[in-house]
């Protein structure tokens, strides 16, 4: 990767501080009180549903967009100052034309002088990156000929050409094939930790944000409901999803009649039932898990597990409903458009 | 050697300092243009315009009549219509496109100012003018057969051509700017464009009288057609007519310093600036040029002509249809004279007569028996207010530059009083010599236009095959 020289940061590795950020078109709330930070070499994903106001955000902080309150600040520069900000910043829109006629070297090195480099210099940035986002071999081809993945690629490469010190990711992996998307998450895992970037990561998957993100922000409605770190994020809001929702379990299809009658013995347990086409998988609702406790619903969780390995079951998948990034999610979403 | 292998092979000099962001944008875009792109492939199909038409004027018995002094007017006067329209192609959709295309944002998401895209892409836009100019002064030179006119024919075209392309091109790339889809920016420019062209294009009744100079005046076009045809086929010293240049100028002024200035800074994802201000204002304007162009429609030759009359003078005499015009020796005009009698009383008799004069000999006169069937017509009297017509047919006889007026003489009450003739406005009259255009003798400049194109177009082409691989996605 590119070395990236030092960062001008604000106090400890903070490199993009938002805040109280607001934005409405006419009469609609896009966008209200959106504070957040990022620091330098973490990867924070955006997340919200449809309309929810992360395209917004996100043109604001890239600086195509101005806001109606709010300000933020990327290396101490102002938001008042868009031109010194876009020199800090990189951007992959989810929607990123290309001119077909260019090739991915043509491409970059125009962008790289268009930030202000000399030819040569961009010529040695450029054929790096183009090594690092693996389209070395292709640097010479018309982009008109290139696939989707090859185009991303060329994107995120694009987004670097100017060694910035906060990368957006719009979607990055969006049409990707399951193996495009994993090397694409790598690159950004990369870009993060090797260049001490920091990278605002916005999808709609949240799997992939749980694997590559570090702190996330949910967005719903135009309101931030979650902020935090994955595990904060995950933790904060289990403890209520918990009380309310069941547990789901994996055992081997041929125990799934034994391991229903030992856990239907169980007082805390109200229901058991196999998760439909899911061979092996067992939905468990409870009754009253803790009343309001979260300690006691995790040793109701234990009791489970403990009978089953007494009666020599073999679990092969444990899941607390509610214990992933998606359910959180969902939960905060809805009760936001509730 | 590719661009990457010399950069490489020569590192030290182009990294001393780096290059503007005007400059960069520009070479982009004329890469973008002239490489495969679409301002060759216009320029490539004006060519063949030009050929076709040159060849067909040769072939024609009629056109191929047209005097060398007008056949410069007219190719020039089309020369700049089509590369307007040329201009208009490119330029509505620099911005609206790149919109449509998603690659506005990532040229907006750099530090590159604002302004400076916007130059870059203002000037890309504008270079096919010298090719196609440059393309088409082989054809002027054919249509000229020699005439003196094809000197400041060819220096007033590229003066005045490349003022209204500047003009037409900022104005178009404003209304891209303002334009959300390529769809919209090209219909709004086409019409824009249409509009100016229709209103040039007017019957010449419709030009004259101070509404339809007016018209004329304020449009650009009109206005610069106006001038050459004064300069060019009546030969009359420019500066007389510096006036017409006035609209087009202060046009232009205002078009590049409303996108410079103005539009410029405030270049955005989404179309215009976002002014609400500005918003009703540009539908106000627009509503504006659309009652201008209704009300340019309906300017009719009957008000042009009302225009003539004085009411300090008690006779009037105008000349109806006409103030200058160049034909070829032998041919025939036609024209109208209208004599009112602006007194509260009735006129005595009237007798009107023609005179013609040689400009390029000193005003020497023209014996108009030569020239007209009638050299006088006479009116027994008119009532007060009234009007009468007389038409008038003059045939050109010898070749020259001459103009042709005529008196109204009111006869004198009494053998010794006197009566005050009144002179109508002159119709200057360019005559030409005979000439025709042979066919065989423009076919290689009109085939070889297209043919040097087609040529530059495949080596052109080829070069850049050679610098990229051509292979499919992975």
């Amino acid at each position: 990767m590119v070395q990236r020289k030092g960062p001008n940061v604000l106090s400890s590795n903070e490199i993009l501080v938002a805040q109280d950020l607001r934005k409405s078109y006419g009469q609609r709330l896009a966008l209200e009180g959106l504070t957040f930070t990022l620091h330098a070499g973490r990867v924070l994903g955006f997340l919200g549903p449809n309309g929810a106001g992360k395209t917004t955000s996100i043109r604001i902080l890239t600086t195509m967009m101005k806001p109606d309150a709010g300000h933020f600040v990327v290396d101490g520069i102002k938001s008042k100052h868009p031109e010194q900000i876009r020199g800090k910043i990189g951007v992959l829109p989810e929607n990123l034309g290309f001119p077909r006629q260019m090739t991915a070297f043509e491409y970059l090195l125009y962008f790289g002088q268009l930030y202000g480099q000399t030819a040569a210099d961009t010529t040695a940035i450029a054929l790096k990156l183009l090594n690092d986002v693996g389209l070395y071999q292709r640097r010479n081809s018309l982009i008109g000929n290139y696939s989707h993945g090859m185009k991303q690629r060329l994107g995120i490469a694009r987004a670097l050409i100017n060694d910035p010190l906060v990368i957006f990711l719009d979607e990055p992996t969006l049409g990707l094939d399951p193996r495009g998307q994993q090397e694409l998450l790598e690159l950004i895992k990369n870009m993060s930790h090797e260049r001490g970037a920091g990278v605002v990561l916005c999808s709609h998957m949240l799997s992939e944000i749980e694997s590559v993100c570090d702190d996330v922000v949910i967005l719903s409605a135009g309101q931030m409901v979650a902020r935090g770190t994955v595990a904060e994020v995950i933790g904060r809001t289990q403890q209520n999803i918990v009380l309310r929702n069941g547990l789901k379990l994996q055992v081997l299809p041929t125990s799934v009649a034994k391991a229903i009658q030992i856990l239907k013995a169980i007082p805390s347990i109200m229901k058991v039932s196999p998760m439909g086409a899911m061979e092996g998988w067992l939905r468990l609702e409870i009754i009253e898990p803790g009343h309001g406790n979260a300690e006691v619903g995790y040793q109701i969780n234990n009791s489970i597990l403990s009978a089953l390995i007494r009666a020599k079951i073999p679990i092969l998948n444990f899941e607390v409903e509610g214990g992933r990034l998606q359910d959180v999610f969902m939960h905060l979403t809805e009760e936001v458009i509730t | 050697m590719s661009r990457e292998q010399k950069l490489m092979a020569d590192p030290g000099k182009p990294s001393k300092r780096a290059l503007p962001a005007w400059w960069l944008v520009f070479i982009k875009e004329v890469t973008e243009l002239w490489i495969g792109g679409k301002a060759l492939v216009l320029v490539f199909i004006y060519s063949v315009f030009l050929g076709i038409v040159t060849f067909v004027i040769a072939s024609n018995s009629e056109l191929s009549l047209i005097p060398p002094k007008e056949m410069i007017y007219e190719a020039i006067k089309n020369v700049i219509s089509v590369s307007l329209f040329i201009g208009l192609i490119i330029s509505a959709d620099s911005l609206s496109g790149e919109r449509e295309r998603n690659t506005l944002e990532s040229l907006l998401l750099t530090s590159a100012s604002r302004r400076q895209i916007i130059v870059g892409k203002f000037l890309a836009s504008v270079t096919f003018w010298p090719v196609a100019f440059v393309i088409a002064i082989p054809t002027v030179k054919l249509l000229s057969q020699g005439d003196a006119a094809f000197g400041p024919g060819i220096f007033w075209g590229a003066i005045l051509g490349t003022i209204l392309v500047l003009t037409y091109v900022g104005l178009e790339m404003l209304v891209s700017y303002w334009s959300n889809s390529n769809k919209t920016s090209y219909f709004v420019s086409i019409s824009i464009y249409a509009l100016f062209l229709v209103s040039a294009q007017l019957p010449e009744e419709a030009q004259i009288g101070v509404i339809g100079r007016l018209f004329q005046w304020i449009n650009p076009l009109a206005a610069v057609n106006h001038f050459l045809s004064k300069i060019l086929m009546n030969s009359i010293n420019f500066s007389e007519h510096l006036v017409w240049l006035e609209a087009p100028i202060a046009f232009a002024i205002l078009t590049l310093g409303m996108l410079f200035l103005y539009a410029a800074p405030g270049l955005r994802l989404e179309e215009g600036r976002g002014s609400r201000l500005w918003m009703r204002f540009s539908r106000t304007m627009g509503l504006g040029v659309i009652v201008t162009a209704i009300f340019m429609m309906g300017t009719s030759p009957g008000l042009a002509l009302q225009t003539w009359t004085d009411p300090d003078q008690p006779l009037q005499i105008s000349i109806n249809n006409m103030e200058s015009k160049t034909v070829k020796a032998s041919d025939s005009i036609f024209f109208d004279t209208v004599v009112t009698n602006t007194t509260a009383e009735a006129s005595p008799m009237i007798f009107v007569a023609m005179n013609i004069i040689n400009l390029e000999h000193e005003g020497e006169p023209i014996d108009p028996e030569d020239w007209s069937p009638e050299r006088t017509q006479s009116i027994d009297s008119l009532a007060a207010g009234q009007s009468v017509t007389l038409s008038w047919r003059v045939n050109a006889i010898l070749d020259g530059d001459v103009m042709i007026y005529m008196v109204a003489i009111p006869q004198p009450e009494g053998k010794h009083l006197i009566s005050h003739p009144i002179a109508s406005p002159g119709i200057h009259l360019t005559v030409t010599p005979f000439t025709k255009l042979s066919p065989l003798g423009v076919l290689p400049v009109a085939m070889g236009g297209p043919f040097v194109l087609l040529m530059i177009i495949y080596f052109v082409n080829r070069r850049r095959n050679q610098n990229v691989d051509m292979g499919g996605s992975l």
